[in-house]
């Protein structure tokens, strides 16, 4: 057989529903269901339609909002749960942590729950007996492990949870969002464990709100959104279109504000951004690409050079200021500047518009989404108008945290 | 499903189940002084009661057939069994509701909480019962020793009458929450459906006739003959009730089986 072809995890169409709690009576029409295979008339749709495949060395990270599903797919797949629809195959030694300490008893000794986690794991009174010394040396919790669990710190508890499941090398190991527990030390224990396990060919399959652990750890990646998957592709991939679509709906919070003082329907009588566009040269230099309307989102390649152009409305014929503002898509400011810090004067154009253009060289962004804002403000630059903006989204290969890369050399000392 | 049979599953997992039971008996001593020691102590404080009550001031004498037999001997020969079963029967119930924790989050076969916790009662209940008849033995009473071996059939019988009882109810209270409710309340009446306090041959022949679709009638009664040296070992009763009790052991597994997937959608 060979493993590197063969799926360890499959799965195809797989549902999930939960009955939705009703009052008396229906607790006894749905045994009466469920005995004769047919679902209860009212559930819950957790997970619907899921299809993908895990294979040996792959580690797949899960990303979604909170309540999308992630914890009860990564369920199904340890067998806790079984689906509802479709169909889900497993191979090998699957380990969940779904909960450290799942299992443990609070009134017996920490050795007392080393035997029934061991056993609960599959594992012969013997084989409990000869991994025995390893648990106690990994857990480090000394005399204690001889008294009730109750009495232990939580920290402690997680360490003898985290040292009983991985007493036994499983093939998968599932985990939701317990990557970083116990204090520095046992921390550094946990990630030196994780390491080795996935240079031995393991495989994780992990829930975290942290990009970073998945993109670190994970070559896969999964999104899980109202229960079904939104995107499967590379961990990189998926996490940035997740966080791209999390910074959005944040910004779209904040614009709400900001659109208040854009509703002024008559805008003839103030300053206002009448025009607005950015320009690139294209990647093979052919051509200058360009955004002019707000609905569009193109793709700059990281270290261009941009430039914004576009004419404010003056009413009075007065030269007003304009602010230029480079946010995230969440709506992180990242640069702003007025025309005015620079003692830049824009330039009359005819019908009261007053040209501008701004350049950016060698646009330090590093990947993601952002949005370029324009304001027109009065002569005096006390009173900003409106604003209008355009979306783009840096493309690039960059390892780099931030949002921006400052320029640096490294030093031997 | 794989494992086909539950002796397979008993043996694949015998070291959670052994690990279960013993945390069940545990359960019962956990956080107490004496222990294990109340596993001696409660079944001889009741027998004690038993005797003061029924020996010294109701003098209680059992009719004409077990003339001499003392009535605190007849009682305790059938109390043991019968509250292996009663007691089984309501943890077994339980088992899988109280163990909800471990169900959300651990993948395992749940037919073995029902298991262990109904093993675990008649362990306990099993010490009861030999502590008491050593303590009746040693007392000077009339005990059949060789009617003992008529154990080796009744038990198993009983036991699995009680799987089969547990596995049904465990099942259905994990949906249902009056199951666990309405069980002591049917508790009270199978106690005196079944000839505890009183041997069968009194009871009036309309009513005994009743009586004999109860299964426990046909371990109970015949138990305690043999443990009194009265009447014959009947194989061929015994091999009915055995055969009635491996079939609802089997249709009730099967219930439970159905369900179990969806237990973790309830507890």
């Amino acid at each position: 057989m060979n493993d590197t072809l063969q799926p360890l995890i499959q799965l195809a169409g797989v549902g999930k529903s939960y009955p939705l709690v009703q009052k008396g009576g229906h607790q006894l029409a749905q045994v009466w269901s469920r005995l004769r295979g047919t679902e209860p008339s009212h559930v819950f749709k957790a997970l619907q339609d899921i299809s993908f495949d895990v294979y040996k060395g792959q580690s797949v990270g899960l990303v979604g909002v909170n309540g999308a599903g992630k914890s009860t797919l990564l369920k199904l797949i340890a067998g806790v749960v079984k689906p509802t629809a479709g169909r889900l195959e497993r191979r090998g030694r699957i380990g969940a942590l779904l909960e450290l300490g799942a299992g443990f008893h609070p009134d017996y000794t920490g050795r007392d729950n080393i035997f029934l986690a061991c056993a609960l794991m599959g594992l012969s009174h013997a084989d409990t007996q000869s991994r025995i010394d390893g648990i106690l040396a990994f857990a480090d919790i000394g005399e204690h492990i001889d008294q009730p669990l109750k009495h232990y710190s939580s920290g402690m508890v997680v360490r003898l949870g985290f040292a009983v499941a991985t007493s036994v090398v499983p093939d998968v190991l599932i985990t939701d969002e317990v990557l970083a527990v116990g204090d520095e030390s046992f921390q550094k224990k946990c990630i030196v464990w994780m390491e080795r396990f996935l240079d031995h060919g393991g495989t994780i399959l992990l829930c975290s709100h942290s990009m970073y652990h998945i993109q670190k750890l994970c070559q896969k990646a999964a999104w899980i959104d109202k229960g079904q998957l939104r995107m499967w592709g590379d961990a990189s991939d998926v996490t940035r279109s997740y966080l791209a679509w999390h910074e959005e709906s944040a910004r779209l919070d904040q614009n709400d504000a900001l659109d208040q003082a854009s509703l002024i329907a008559d805008k003839s009588g103030v300053y206002h951004v009448k025009e607005m566009s950015l320009h690139w040269l294209a990647q093979d230099k052919s051509s200058v690409m360009q955004i002019d309307s707000e609905k569009e989102l193109l793709e700059i390649q990281m270290g261009v050079d941009l430039s914004v152009r576009g004419r404010i409305f003056s009413p009075d014929g007065r030269v007003p200021q304009v602010t230029i503002g480079l946010v995230r898509a969440d709506g992180t400011p990242v640069y702003g500047v007025v025309s005015e810090m620079d003692t830049h004067v824009l330039a009359r154009g005819t019908d009261g518009l007053f040209g501008f253009q701004i350049d950016f060289h060698q646009l330090p962004l590093l990947p993601g989404r952002y949005v370029m804002r324009a304001h027109a403000m009065d002569p005096e630059g006390m009173r900003l108008f409106d604003h209008v903006e355009r979306s783009f989204e840096i493309t690039g290969e960059a390892r780099e945290m931030g949002f921006c890369r400052l320029n640096h050399t490294w030093q031997s000392v | 499903m794989l494992e086909t049979t539950a002796l397979s599953v008993v043996w694949r997992h015998r070291a959670l189940l052994w690990a279960l039971t013993r945390r069940d008996i545990q359960n019962r001593y956990a956080g107490s002084v004496a222990g294990a020691l109340w596993a001696f102590m409660h079944p001889l404080a009741l027998l004690a009661l038993y005797a003061v009550v029924f020996e010294t001031v109701f003098k209680v004498k059992v009719p004409n057939l077990y003339m001499g037999q003392p009535y605190v001997l007849f009682i305790a020969l059938a109390l043991w069994p019968w509250m292996a079963f009663q007691e089984a029967v309501l943890r077994g119930t339980t088992a899988v509701q109280q163990n909800g924790a471990l169900v959300k989050k651990v993948a395992f076969d749940h037919e073995l909480l029902i298991y262990s916790s109904v093993l675990s009662c008649f362990a306990v209940h099993g010490v009861g019962f030999a502590v008491v008849l050593m303590v009746l033995g040693a007392s000077g009473f009339n005990i059949h020793w060789l009617g003992l071996f008529s154990l080796l059939a009744f038990v198993p019988v009983l036991l699995l009458m009680a799987l089969a009882l547990a596995l049904l109810l465990g099942a259905l209270q994990v949906f249902v929450r009056d199951v666990e409710q309405l069980l002591s309340q049917v508790m009270s009446v199978i106690f005196y459906a079944t000839p505890i306090l009183f041997p069968m041959a009194i009871v009036p022949g309309w009513l005994a006739e009743a009586m004999h679709y109860n299964p426990l009638v046909h371990v109970i009664d015949p138990l305690r003959n043999a443990v009194l040296g009265q009447g014959s070992f009947d194989a061929e009763s015994i091999a009915r009730v055995a055969l009635v009790s491996v079939i609802a052991f089997a249709v009730a597994r099967a219930f439970f089986l159905r369900l179990s997937p969806y237990f973790e959608d309830m507890v």
